[in-house]
C-alpha cells in the first residue's frame, strides 16, 4: 500500500500542470483582458450599451456619444469626416483612433467588473481631445476631396489642434458597400495618413539639407550660388524650376533652387547628409499617446553622386511622414528640441475622477540652438520674400517651406507645406501634404492657411 | 409599475459576489472535513517476530511483506523473496496470500498458496521468519497523542450548497431582462435529488461522510442553473412561455440534464454497492473490460457522425456517447488489488484493452477523448507498476501515434494552427470559439453579467455560439457568473485529486486507491482540456467540463467516476454512523 501511496504522487504532476495552466491564463487575462473584451465582434459593445463614454473636443463639444440607438457622432458631416481618424469608427477598425485605443476606458472596462456597470447607468469614461472640431472641419473641407494629411499642433504644449486624413467615410452613416466593395474606392479609409503614411517630401526636404549645410559649412552665408536652370552631375541633368542666376544661401532656399541644393548635397557627402537626416528624425518613428508614426526615410548609402544630389532636394528614395515633419518644425521653433505632440487632453470617469491628463513632453534634441535660430530666419525669409505674409492670418509671423514632390507613375505631384508661427501668441507647428496637389503652395499652402485662419478666429 | 431594474441589478451583482465566496467556504470545509474524518495512521494489528520478539505495526488494509525495502513490512531474511506475500484485511478478517515466493508461506505450519485466513495468535512463516498476529491492545505500543479534528457537519455543508443554489435560482429567474418562474422546477428537482441522496446515505446506509457528493452537487447545480438561464430560446413558430409558466419545452435541455443526473446518481449508488465486495469485483473485471470493447464495437458499427467525430449512436430519439461509459469501465478494469499486482506484474491485458480503446477512438476521430484515455492509462499503469520505463515507452508511442495522425488526418493540424494564435483567426474555425470565450468572458469580469445575460449563450433572444453550453461552458460560467466562480468550479475538480491522493494508502484495497486516483486524474485532466482549450492555453479539443457541461452521457459518466472516489474513502464501507442512544 505504501508504494501505491508513493506512486499516487504522479497525480501531483497533473495538479501542478493544472495550476501552471491556470496561472498562465490568469496572467494573460490580467494583461490582455481589456483588449479581449473590447473586440469589435463583442455584442456587449456593438449593441451600444457598453461603448458608453463620450468623446469631446477641446471646447467640450461632444463629437461622439452613445444612446439607445447605438453610437452617435457629431451633427455636422464635415466634422464627422474631419475627426474620423482621430475619433475612430464604431467598430474600432481605425487602429490609431481614440475609439480603438481608448476602447477600454470608453467602455468602462476594468479587470474587476469587466464591462458590467453594477451600480449605475454607465461605467464608461469620457475622453477629451486636444483637437478643435472646427479646425478639423475646415481642414477636411479645404482638402476638397483630395487625399492627404493635415496636422497642426501647439509647439509649446504639444496639443494637437487639427489632425485630418483623407480619404475617409462618414462614421455616422457608413456606406453599405464599405465592407463588400472590390473596386478599391474605399482604399486607405482606415489609415490615418498623418501618422501612418509617408510621402516623397520634395523641396520641404531642403530644410534638412540646409541644416546640414549650416552645421558643416562655416562661411555658408557669404557664399554665392549660381543657377543656370540646370546642372549636370555624374552625367545626369538636374533641372531647376527656373533660372535663378547668382544668389546667396537664403535666397537659394527661398527660390527652392534645385541646382544649389543638389550641389550642396554632393559637397556635404552621403555621410554628413545621413547623419543629419537621422538627427532630425529620419529612419525612426515617434511614439505618443499610444500611437507610433510611420518612419520617414532617408537612404543615400551607396547612391551615386547624381542620386545624392536628388536626395538632397527631397526626391530619390526620400520619404517623409507628415507628423514627423511637424515635429521637426516644432524643434526649429523651440530652439532645437521639439515638444512632442499629444491628442488626449484627459480621461474622466463617469463619477468625475480624472484618470489621465496629458502633459507636455519634450522629444530628443534635433538641432543646436544656433542652427535652429538660423533655420528659423531662413524659413521666415521664405514667407516674407517668396510666399507672401498675406496668405496667412496677420500677425502669426509664419516660417515655412513648401514642396512639390514628383511621384512619377503618371500621377500629379504631391503638394507640401511645413512650417510654424514664430509669434508665440499662436505657437502652431504644422505640416500638410496633398496628393495630386499640383504646386505645394497652391494646394497644401492653401489648406494650412485655411486651418490657421480657423484657429485664429 | 416602479422601475426596479437598476436596484435589482445591483442586488443581483452583490449576490454574484456572495455565490463564489460561499462556494469557496463549502469547498474548503468539505476538504478539511475529508482530511479530518480520516482514520489516523494507527496500527489495527501488529506482527510479532517469534524469535526476536520485535513487533511490527500493520498500518494498511493491504500490506506487502518481503525482503524489498519498498514493502510495507520488511523482512530481513535472506530466504524470503523480495515480494513474498500480501497480508490483507477483508470484512471477514485477515488473510495472507503468497505472491509467488520461492520459499512459500505457511500459516501455523501449513503451506498455503490460496488466501488463507489468519487470526490473532496464528503464526505465519515466510522463509525462515515467523510472525505472530496480535491485536494492537495486546502489544505494548507507545500511545500516539490523539489529534482531534472537527469535521464539518455534512448537513450544514449540503444546506450551504442549497443556499448557493437558491441564490443561483434568483439570478436565473431575474436574468435575461425578464422575470420567469421556469428555473424553479429544475431548482426543486435538484433539491429533491440532493436531499434524497443525503437521507439515503446518511439515514438508510448510516454513512458518515457526504463531502464528495456535496461538491458534485455544487458543480452540477451551478451547471443546471446556468443552463436554465438560456430558457425561452424560441424556434420559429414557437410561442413564448408566459411569465407564470413553470415548465416549458424550451427548457428541454435542462430537464434532460436533470434526468441524466438522476441516472448518474443511480449509477453512483449501484457502483459503490457493487464494488463493496472485492471478490465480485475480481470476478467481473474481465466482463466489464469485454463489455467496454463491445460498446466501442457497437459504436463503430452504428456510429452517427456529429460535428466531425462519429462518437454517437442514436437509439430512437436519444443519442448516446458510448465512450463516456467506456471511461467508467476502463477505470474499473484498470484497477487491481495488491495481491494481483504482485502476482501479475505485466500489464499485457491492460495494454491490450488500452490499445483497443485508443484505436476505436481514432477511428471515431474523437481525439480529445483519446487523450483522456491515454492520460488515464499513464496514471493507472504507473500506479500499478511504478515503472518509469513503461511511462516513457507509452509517451514515445503516443508521440509516434500523434505523428501518424498528423500524416493521415492533416485536418487535425489545423486545430494546432490556431493554438496560441487565436486572434489571427477571429472569424475562422481555428479561433472563432476561443476568441468569443475570451472576449465575452473578459466582458463579465470577476463577477459576471448575470445568468441569462451572456452573449456566448445568446441571451434570451440571440443566437448562441456553437456548443456554448457544453464545450464552451467555462466561457458561459465566466461571462455570466464571473471569473471567480468559474475558477472555483474548476478548482473543485482539482480538489478531488487531493482527496483521492490523501486517501490512497487508507483505502481498503489498492483497487480502490488506484481507481480513485485514476478517476480523479481523469476528471481533472478532462477539465484541463476543456478549460484550457477554450481559453487558448491548449488546443481546443471539444470535451465536456465534468458535472457542469450540458450532455447526458457525460453527466452519467462523471457520477460513475465519483463512485470510484467515494469507494476510495475507507469510511464509505468501513465506518458507520453511530445510532443515537435513546
Amino acid at each position: 500500500m505504501k508504494t501505491t501511496g508513493t506512486r499516487s504522487l504522479i497525480l501531483i504532476l497533473l495538479t501542478v500542470a493544472f495550476a501552471a495552466g491556470m496561472l498562465l491564463f490568469l496572467a494573460d487575462y490580467a494583461r490582455d483582458g481589456g483588449s479581449w473584451a473590447i473586440q469589435a465582434f463583442n455584442k456587449h459593445i456593438t449593441l451600444g450599451q457598453n461603448l458608453s463614454g463620450r468623446v469631446l473636443d477641446r471646447n467640450d463639444t461632444v463629437v461622439a456619444y452613445s444612446d439607445e440607438t447605438g453610437r452617435v457622432y457629431h451633427d455636422d458631416r464635415s466634422v464627422r469626416l474631419g475627426l474620423l481618424h482621430v475619433v475612430g469608427d464604431t467598430r474600432g477598425y481605425i487602429a490609431t483612433s481614440v475609439q480603438n485605443l481608448y476602447r477600454a476606458e470608453l467602455s468602462g472596462y476594468n479587470l474587476v467588473t469587466g464591462l458590467v456597470s453594477p451600480f449605475g447607468e454607465t461605467n464608461g469614461s469620457d475622453v477629451k481631445l486636444t483637437l478643435d472640431a472646427n479646425a478639423c472641419k475646415t481642414a477636411y473641407e479645404a482638402l476638397g476631396g483630395k487625399k492627404g494629411a493635415v496636422i497642426v499642433y501647439n509647439y509649446t504644449t504639444g496639443e494637437i489642434l487639427c489632425e485630418v486624413s483623407a480619404p475617409g467615410f462618414d462614421p455616422g452613416a457608413p456606406p453599405d458597400d464599405l465592407d463588400t466593395d472590390e473596386t478599391g474606392k474605399y482604399e486607405g479609409v482606415y489609415l490615418n495618413n498623418v501618422l501612418s503614411s509617408t510621402y516623397t517630401p520634395g523641396s520641404t526636404f531642403k530644410v534638412v539639407t540646409a541644416a546640414a549645410a549650416i552645421e558643416a559649412i562655416p562661411d555658408l552665408d557669404s557664399r554665392t550660388f549660381t543657377c543656370t536652370g540646370s546642372t549636370v552631375i555624374n552625367g545626369n541633368q538636374i533641372n531647376c524650376t527656373g533660372v535663378h542666376g547668382q544668389m546667396d544661401f537664403k535666397t537659394a532656399l527661398a527660390n527652392s533652387c534645385n541646382v544649389a541644393f543638389g550641389e550642396l548635397a554632393v559637397e556635404l557627402g552621403e555621410e554628413k547628409m545621413t547623419a543629419l537626416a537621422e538627427q532630425l528624425g529620419f529612419n525612426k518613428s515617434f511614439s505618443f499617446d499610444g500611437v507610433t508614426t510611420a518612419k520617414s526615410s532617408y537612404r543615400a548609402a551607396g547612391a551615386s553622386e547624381d542620386e545624392l544630389a536628388w536626395s538632397g532636394i527631397g526626391q530619390y528614395t526620400d520619404l517623409a511622414n507628415p507628423m514627423h515633419m511637424a515635429i521637426l518644425m516644432s524643434a526649429v521653433a523651440n530652439g532645437g528640441t521639439p515638444v512632442m505632440p499629444r491628442f488626449v487632453d484627459s480621461v474622466t470617469t463617469s463619477f468625475g475622477l480624472v484618470t489621465q491628463a496629458g502633459t507636455p513632453a519634450q522629444g530628443e534634441k534635433m538641432l543646436s540652438a544656433t542652427t535652429a535660430a538660423r533655420l528659423k530666419t531662413y524659413l521666415r525669409y521664405n514667407v516674407t520674400n517668396a510666399y507672401g505674409d498675406g496668405m496667412f492670418p496677420s500677425g502669426m509671423q509664419v516660417c515655412a517651406k513648401t514642396g512639390t514632390a514628383e511621384v512619377g507613375e503618371g500621377k500629379e505631384p504631391t503638394g507640401w507645406i511645413i512650417g510654424f508661427c514664430s509669434n508665440t501668441e499662436t505657437p502652431y507647428a504644422f505640416a500638410a501634404a496633398v496628393e495630386e496637389g499640383s504646386s505645394g503652395i497652391g494646394s497644401a499652402g492653401a489648406v494650412a492657411s485655411a486651418v490657421l485662419s480657423a484657429l485664429a478666429s | 409599475m416602479p422601475d426596479f431594474q437598476p436596484v435589482s441589478e445591483s442586488v443581483l451583482y452583490v449576490l454574484r459576489i456572495v455565490i463564489p465566496l460561499l462556494s469557496i467556504v463549502v469547498l474548503v470545509r468539505a476538504f478539511h472535513s475529508i482530511k479530518a474524518g480520516r482514520r489516523r495512521e494507527e496500527p489495527v494489528i501488529v506482527l510479532q517476530n517469534t524469535v526476536t520478539k520485535e513487533t511490527v505495526p500493520v498500518l494498511y488494509w493491504e500490506n506487502s511483506i518481503g525482503r524489498s525495502r519498498s514493502c510495507d513490512i520488511v523482512l530481513s531474511d535472506m530466504t524470503a523473496s523480495r515480494d513474498h506475500a500480501v497480508l490483507m484485511r477483508r470484512e471477514s478478517g485477515w488473510y495472507v496470500t503468497d505472491t509467488g515466493s520461492k520459499a512459500g508461506t505457511r500459516v501455523n505450519g501449513r503451506m498455503t498458496r490460496q488466501p488463507a485466513s489468519v487470526k490473532p495468535g496464528d503464526i505465519m512463516t515466510l522463509g525462515s521468519t515467523s510472525l505472530m498476529l496480535q491485536r494492537t491492545s495486546e502489544a505494548k505500543l507507545p500511545q500516539q497523542k490523539r489529534r482531534v479534528l472537527h469535521a464539518a457537519s455534512p448537513f450544514g455543508l449540503l444546506l450551504t450548497v442549497s443556499v448557493i443554489q437558491f441564490l443561483l435560482l434568483l439570478e436565473s429567474c431575474f436574468g435575461g431582462g425578464e422575470f420567469s418562474f421556469l428555473p424553479v422546477v429544475p431548482f426543486l428537482a435538484l433539491q429533491v435529488m440532493e436531499w434524497g441522496l443525503y437521507l439515503f446515505s446518511m439515514k438508510k446506509l448510516n454513512r458518515v461522510s457526504f463531502e464528495l457528493e456535496t461538491i458534485a452537487f455544487l458543480l452540477a447545480g451551478t451547471g443546471v442553473m446556468l443552463l436554465s438561464g438560456m430558457r425561452g430560446k424560441l424556434a420559429e413558430g414557437q410561442e413564448a412561455p408566459g411569465m407564470w409558466a413553470v415548465a416549458d419545452s424550451t427548457m428541454s435541455t435542462v430537464y434532460m440534464q436533470l434526468f441524466t443526473m438522476l441516472l448518474g446518481i443511480v449509477l453512483f449508488v449501484f457502483l459503490i454497492w457493487f464494488m463493496g465486495d472485492l471478490d465480485r469485483v475480481t470476478k467481473f473485471r474481465p466482463w466489464v473490460a469485454g463489455g467496454a470493447l463491445l460498446l466501442f464495437a457497437v459504436n463503430l458499427v452504428f456510429a452517427t457522425a456529429l460535428h466531425g467525430a462519429s462518437n454517437w449512436i442514436s437509439i430512437g430519439p436519444v443519442t448516446v456517447q458510448p465512450s463516456e461509459f467506456v471511461k467508467v469501465a476502463y477505470v474499473f478494469a484498470g484497477a487491481a488489488t495488491l495481491d494481483r499486482l504482485q502476482t501479475r506484474r505485466n500489464l499485457t491485458g491492460f495494454l491490450l484493452l488500452t490499445g483497443a480503446c485508443l484505436l476505436s477512438l481514432f477511428l471515431m476521430k474523437d481525439f480529445g477523448t483519446a487523450c483522456i484515455f491515454f492520460v488515464t492509462f499513464l496514471f493507472i499503469s504507473f500506479m500499478r507498476s511504478g515503472s518509469i520505463r513503461t511511462i516513457v515507452l507509452a509517451v514515445a508511442a503516443a508521440v509516434f501515434g500523434a505523428f501518424l495522425i498528423l500524416q493521415f488526418r492533416p485536418y487535425v493540424l489545423s486545430r494546432f494552427q490556431g493554438w496560441r494564435h487565436v486572434w489571427e483567426y477571429v472569424n475562422e474555425s481555428q479561433g472563432y470559439q476561443q476568441t468569443r470565450v475570451l472576449s465575452y468572458g473578459a466582458s463579465g469580469g470577476l463577477f459576471g453579467m448575470g445568468i441569462g445575460n451572456g452573449m456566448l449563450g445568446g441571451g434570451r433572444s440571440g443566437t448562441s455560439v456553437f456548443a456554448a453550453n457544453s464545450d464552451l461552458v467555462f466561457g458561459m460560467l465566466w461571462e455570466e457568473l464571473g471569473l471567480v466562480m468559474a475558477v472555483v468550479v474548476v478548482s473543485a475538480l482539482a480538489l478531488l485529486v487531493f482527496c483521492a491522493r490523501s486517501d490512497a494508502t487508507r483505502s481498503r484495497s489498492t483497487f480502490y486507491s488506484i481507481a480513485a486516483c485514476a478517476a480523479a486524474g481523469l476528471l481533472l485532466f478532462q477539465a484541463c482540456l476543456n478549460v484550457f482549450g477554450v481559453v487558448d492555453v491548449l488546443p481546443l479539443t471539444g470535451v465536456t467540463l465534468p458535472f457542469v457541461s450540458a450532455g447526458g452521457s457525460s453527466m452519467v459518466s462523471v457520477w460513475g467516476m465519483l463512485a470510484f472516489l467515494k469507494a476510495g474513502d475507507e469510511r464509505t464501507y468501513a465506518a458507520r454512523r453511530q445510532k443515537k442512544r435513546r
